[in-house]
């Protein structure tokens, strides 16, 4: 294991690797193999990363860093910079780099099945393989450089995927906000990083880790800057608005990209940068807030979405805004800010698992309903789905945090580095109402996911049309329907209605025509499930996560200058988990309340709180804001460009077009091919250089 | 006592000769080709086999010497006539990649056919034995004979289309252009070598730069300046440039427009290094020349439709573009102007190539006649593309590390004039940059209309109702140009280790003395 640093750089270059094979080959070769090529190269950067980790657990610390790719300035002058290919894996990065890899591989797989019969079969894992390359290209990376280019690849492969179907004009605009705010962030990211740049003078983080010294002045600027890269990425407050939108990818690129992996960049980020977060109290304030602000708000919104996806797209903002704001409670000294990011990327970890496989399961759900994904349509589908229904209501659980699952522990973790923040400092106010919200929030979590759970799993069975269209189609070789009148008035009859006679009987019918999603989809369900249900209690408690982050990130050169390095464990306050446990239970409850035992509570607290539900309903009208202050205007401004453009800069450069080829013509003559002519010219030539050196 | 001095002198000779071992295998080659001629069954042969194992032991006992001498070493070789250092090994082996795959492209193309293969192997190997001299030249009198030796040959490679009339008198425009230039050139060289009594260029160069106003040796320069010019293409010496290339053959036209102007610039090189400390004298005219080459060369692209004369004009506008490095007097714009040259080499190669190539199989190089090529050659045009993107300067593709590095070079340079309280430099080589700059755009116009008309426009034989037909490119011939393209963008991508050769090791021998020049300057003051 000693010479992983040699094979690191195959963990990227492997899904490269199978994106190329597929973009080459994929649309006249490959075709319905297209997969392939994806999920071998998945595989292989997995088992790469796998055995990356036992080399970082055998407190190593792979780092490749042979390749120069430029350098500024001449060698040996001390304001140049070299930028390296430089790959490193300390424990943060081996940590993502299961995350991105496993996670990648299953859905990789579930994505062969899901994706079948698409046009465009090939172009979907020719981006989800180039996606992968560049996930881990982005951890893996040890300078800010590569890091920002992969950055900006995965980027634009969320743009791709996302505008997958681009030719529903939806999916366009979704890919082109989706793409343009997050490039918002990122020219602050960028900004940042130069600011980096100019006051350490490299480019490298171990470099600048130890340079950097809380006296800086432009240190609290540049993280700033940093976190509004990661704000644009990882969809928090007010750069939020894209995620949601995203959702018209298909679902297995809302799991990978908008739920497990891209969104959880900006997290690595300022995990990655907690040595200069942590010397910035001030910043650490504003991110914490942020977190928590976000977490509420997104939590709010998804207690009235009607559409599954929508419903856990604002839970992931949610979720991040609990990431973030653990982040933000890294302050004071070292051994909370290893706290923070030991918490944040242990909720990233188990987030990654229930959040991919929530989404899978809607995806499995949207596959059954024919693309139908408004929860109003269907419901009780607990029967139908029964492989897809226990392990989604596995997910829930854990995003809800019930007590024990994996949601538990890590969010647990979150509220408990929270809670320390607010023991002292200057900001210890602040941050014990950021822990209130974030109390407060959990149990919104877990209403609004139980919300979802219940209106699509219980209730009476109600399948739409578009369920039998479309299966009607794939299995053409099972028994015509019987109740396919019936299922019309299904679709058509409204919701809430409890009373609906044949739904037990339409049950068994439907059973012959399986909507259930075949074995190659319910497989990463199961095992994903099983990740849910364990990761938690398996590496919670145990502190084998936390252990093995601090032995192997904050231990290291490049982690904090270390002043006070106890073996003290995050003790688990048991108070704390016993509360939040009684939240989440009392949320999961009250919606069982509302949308199982007495389906007409929510019409009437919708009909007492209008103006709230409204609220909610409408996300706080931060899409129509935003419009009205920046859109708007810019448009109004883009069309006065245009103007100018087309009138004033155009004519120009038409002129200017012109006026070469104008002289061009008159200086033709000159070259007129007589010899006579040339040396008169020649001789004049010299005369002229000869007067303009004498006589100067 | 005699023999203790003979046994010195041969071991000297020893020595030079030694140093000297690119250009003797180059000699050794050009007696033997004529020699091959007289063999029974090889009178008919195609030689370029034989040219090609003369470029490629140039440039193995060129790597050797690169390899061996040490970084600031500078050897002088024949009691000074010649000088060997890391500058004119880099110049050598630029020459010898350059002839090597020159004589791949026309062992590919087939001109010269069997017949005359011997006889133009001679002439280029001859010529690029000449531009081997003056990349070494330290010698007034070596300057003037390598200027020469690299002409002869060439005027007769222009006139090697025998059969057509356009080609002989291309020649003889060429030879009467360079008589003109070589008799002013050598009237200065007799000026400044009758002045100062001697040829030996660091002399004469430090006795110029001791009196900067003498209006002898100011002729005396600019009829020097007239020489290089004349190989350099540079406005007003350049009236032969279009004509030649319009009425030589392709490749010969590669050849004159890379090699000839790399052994130029060599020269000049040193020349501009060497006066250093007097930039009263050199750098407003060389900003000068510079400009009006540059901006000439663009404006009278414009016009052009033959791709042989389009591509005169451009190289005229490439040579004003590294004359303003060389006007910054200081090593970081011959390092510059190294690196450009060895990008310059495959660009250029790789445009010419193509126009030849397409010859070969249209029997034109109108531009007018290549409408829509691109359905019917798609992987020439799209490798001209790369190449006439990469003159342009476009990222990520070498041409625009090359002319990163000239407009880094220059501003660097006007920075530590500015920093020096030499202001007026300073701003010349800043209006450079902004010259460079403008340059830039002006000739994107022409290139990209080359490519307009090959990509967008409709091919002729279409517009005429008639089927158009997929080029029979052979795959050798794609393969060239691929493999050239894929050095472009590799060129562009990864540069360091090229602009570490070039910008440290291959102007080692100019680097300690600008860092004396300082306070040698100060001290004079």
């Amino acid at each position: 294991m000693s010479n992983m640093s040699q094979y690191l750089w195959l963990i990227p270059f492997l899904p490269l690797l199978g994106s190329a094979i597929i973009a080459g080959m994929g649309k006249n070769v490959l075709r319905g193999a297209s997969h392939w090529p994806c999920i071998l190269g998945a595989v292989g950067s997995c088992v790469l990363s796998v055995m990356t980790f036992m080399a970082v657990q055998a407190h190593e610390i792979p780092l490749l860093d042979e390749y120069v790719w430029f350098r500024t300035g001449s060698v040996g002058d001390p304001a140049s910079v070299q930028v390296a290919f430089s790959l490193r894996a300390d424990g943060l990065t081996a940590v993502m780099l299961i995350t991105v890899t496993f996670i990648g591989t299953l859905i990789a797989i579930y994505s062969s099945s899901y994706m079948k019969g698409d046009p465009a079969y090939y172009r979907f894992f020719m981006a989800v393989s180039l996606f992968l390359a560049a996930m881990t290209g982005l951890v893996l990376a040890n300078n800010f450089i590569l890091l920002y280019a992969c950055w900006e690849g995965v980027g634009l492969c969320s743009y791709l995927l996302v505008g997958f179907w681009f030719f529903k004009p939806s999916a366009a605009a979704a890919a082109r906000k989706a793409f343009l705010v997050t490039r918002l962030g990122d020219i602050g990211l960028f900004l940042g990083i130069l600011i980096l740049w100019s006051q350490y003078g490299t480019l490298d983080y171990q470099g600048i880790f130890q340079h950097a010294s809380a006296n800086d002045p432009y240190l609290g600027i540049a993280c700033f800057l940093l976190f509004v890269g990661a704000v644009g990425k990882s969809a928090q407050f007010p750069l939020h608005v894209w995620l949601p939108d995203a959702m018209e990818g298909p679902s297995p690129v809302s799991a990978l990209i908008h739920a497990a992996t891209m969104v959880t960049a900006g997290v690595y980020l300022l995990a990655r940068t907690m040595p200069l977060f942590g010397l910035c109290p001030d910043v650490q304030a504003y991110v914490a807030v942020t977190g928590a602000f976000t977490a509420l708000l997104a939590a709010l919104i998804a207690l009235t979405q009607t559409d599954l996806k929508r419903v856990l797209a604002y839970s992931t903002v949610s979720q991040l805004g609990y990431m973030f704001l653990a982040l933000g409670s890294g302050v004071q000294h070292e051994r909370l800010a290893t706290l923070a990011v030991v918490a944040a990327v242990f909720h990233l970890f188990t987030h990654a698992f229930f959040k991919a496989l929530l989404f899978l399961g809607a995806g499995s759900v949207m596959h059954a309903m024919g693309d139908v994904i408004d929860m109003r349509k269907f419901s009780g589908l607990r029967r139908v789905l029964p492989t897809t229904h226990w392990t989604f209501l596995i997910g829930s659980a854990a995003l809800a945090g019930f007590p024990l699952l994996s949601g538990f522990w890590s969010k647990d973790e979150v509220l408990l580095t929270t809670l320390r923040a607010s023991q002292n400092g200057p900001y210890a106010t602040l941050y014990m109402v950021c822990f209130i919200s974030a109390m407060a929030t959990a149990g919104l979590t877990a209403f609004y996911t139980f919300r979802a759970y219940f209106m699509t799993f219980w209730g009476p069975e109600k399948i739409p049309a578009e369920a039998y269209a479309h299966h009607g189609h794939s299995h053409a070789e099972l028994p015509e329907k019987p109740h396919g009148h019936a299922d019309h008035g299904h679709a058509h009859g409204g919701h809430g209605d409890s009373g609906h006679g044949d739904a037990g009987h339409g049950d068994a019918g439907h059973g012959a025509v399986r909507l259930e999603s075949g074995e190659v989809m319910l497989w990463p369900l199961r095992i994903l499930a099983i990740g849910a249900l364990l990761v938690g209690i398996v590496l919670g408690p145990t502190h084998l996560f936390a252990h093995f982050l601090e032995r192997n990130w904050v231990n290291t050169p490049d982690g904090f200058p270390v002043s006070m390095r106890t073996d003290e464990a995050p003790h688990p306050n048991l108070i704390l988990m016993i509360g939040s446990g009684i939240f989440a239970l009392a949320g999961i409850g009250l919606a069982y309340l509302a949308y199982v035992k007495n389906p007409k509570m929510p019409a009437e607290m919708m009909n007492s709180a209008k103006r709230m539900y409204g609220l909610s309903r409408n996300k706080f009208y931060l899409d129509e804001i935003f419009a009205a202050v920046f859109v708007r205007p810019l448009q109004a401004f883009a069309h006065l460009c245009r103007v100018i453009d087309q009138m004033v800069v155009d004519g120009v450069v038409d002129l200017v077009g012109q006026f070469p080829s104008m002289i061009g013509a008159a200086i033709r003559p000159v070259q007129n091919g007589l010899v006579q002519f040339y040396a008169l010219l020649m001789a004049l030539g010299v005369a002229g250089y000869l007067l303009a050196v004498l006589v100067r | 006592m005699t023999s203790r001095m003979l046994q010195e002198l041969q071991a000297r000779i020893g020595q030079d000769l030694t140093g000297f071992l690119p250009e003797l295998i180059l000699s050794g080659a050009i007696v033997l080709l004529l020699l091959l001629r007289f063999v029974p069954g090889l009178e008919r042969r195609h030689l370029g086999w034989a040219a090609l194992l003369a470029a490629g032991g140039m440039l193995y006992t060129s790597i050797l010497q690169w390899q061996n001498l040490a970084e600031s070493a500078s050897i002088s070789l024949f009691s000074g006539l010649l000088v060997l250092d890391t500058f004119a090994i880099y110049i050598k082996l630029f020459l010898a990649v350059f002839a090597l795959l020159v004589v791949a492209l026309t062992m590919m193309t087939g001109i010269p056919d069997g017949d005359d293969s011997g006889d133009f192997y001679v002439l280029l190997l001859g010529a690029t034995l000449g531009m081997s001299v003056m990349a070494s030249a330290n010698h007034l009198l070596m300057i003037f004979l390598g200027i020469e030796m690299a002409s002869i040959p060439s005027y007769a490679m222009a006139g090697f289309l025998k059969g057509r009339r356009q080609s002989g008198e291309a020649a003889l425009k060429y030879v009467v252009y360079g008589g003109g230039a070589a008799g002013v050139m050598l009237y200065g060289i007799s000026l400044l070598a009758g002045k100062f009594g001697t040829g030996y260029l660091p002399d004469v160069l430090s006795f110029v730069a001791a009196n900067p106003t003498d209006p002898v040796i100011l002729m005396g320069m600019v009829f020097l300046l007239v020489g290089i010019g004349f190989k350099l293409a540079a406005f007003p010496f350049h009236f032969w440039c279009p004509d030649v290339f319009e009425g030589a053959a392709a490749e010969v036209g590669a050849f004159l427009s890379v090699a000839s102007k790399g052994a130029a610039l060599a020269i000049l090189g040193r020349i501009a290094l060497g006066l250093a400390d007097v930039p009263s004298l050199m750098i407003p005219v060389l900003a000068v020349f510079a400009t009006i080459t540059l901006t000439f060369g663009n404006l009278a692209a414009y016009a052009q439709t033959n791709l042989k004369r389009l591509l005169a004009y451009s190289t005229i506008a490439h040579a004003g573009f590294m004359m303003m490095a060389l006007a910054t007097l200081r090593p970081e714009g011959a390092g510059a102007v190294l690196f450009y040259l060895a990008v310059y080499l495959v660009m250029n190669l790789g445009a010419f190539a193509v126009v030849a190539f397409l010859r070969n199989q249209t029997n034109s190089e109108d531009l007018r006649d290549l409408r829509g090529l691109v359905s019917r050659a798609p992987i020439l045009v799209a490798c001209l593309g790369v190449f006439l993107l990469s003159l342009l300067g476009i990222p990520p593709l070498g041409g625009f590390a090359a002319k990163f590095q000239i407009f880094a070079s220059l501003f660097e340079s006007a920075q530590a004039y500015w920093n020096a309280g030499q202001t007026n430099y300073g701003n010349i080589l800043f209006g450079l940059l902004l010259v460079g700059g403008l340059n830039t755009v002006l000739s994107l116009f022409y290139y990209v209309r080359v490519l307009k008309v090959m990509v967008l426009e409709k091919p002729l034989e279409e517009v005429e109702g008639r089927e158009s037909k997929p080029l029979a490119v052979p795959g050798w011939q794609n393969a060239y140009v691929i493999v050239l393209s894929v050095v472009i963008v590799a060129m562009g991508l990864f540069w360091n280790q090229l602009s570490q050769a070039s910008s440290s090791r291959g102007i080692g021998t100019f680097q300690p003395r600008v860092a004396q020049a300082p306070p040698a300057q100060g001290a004079g003051n």
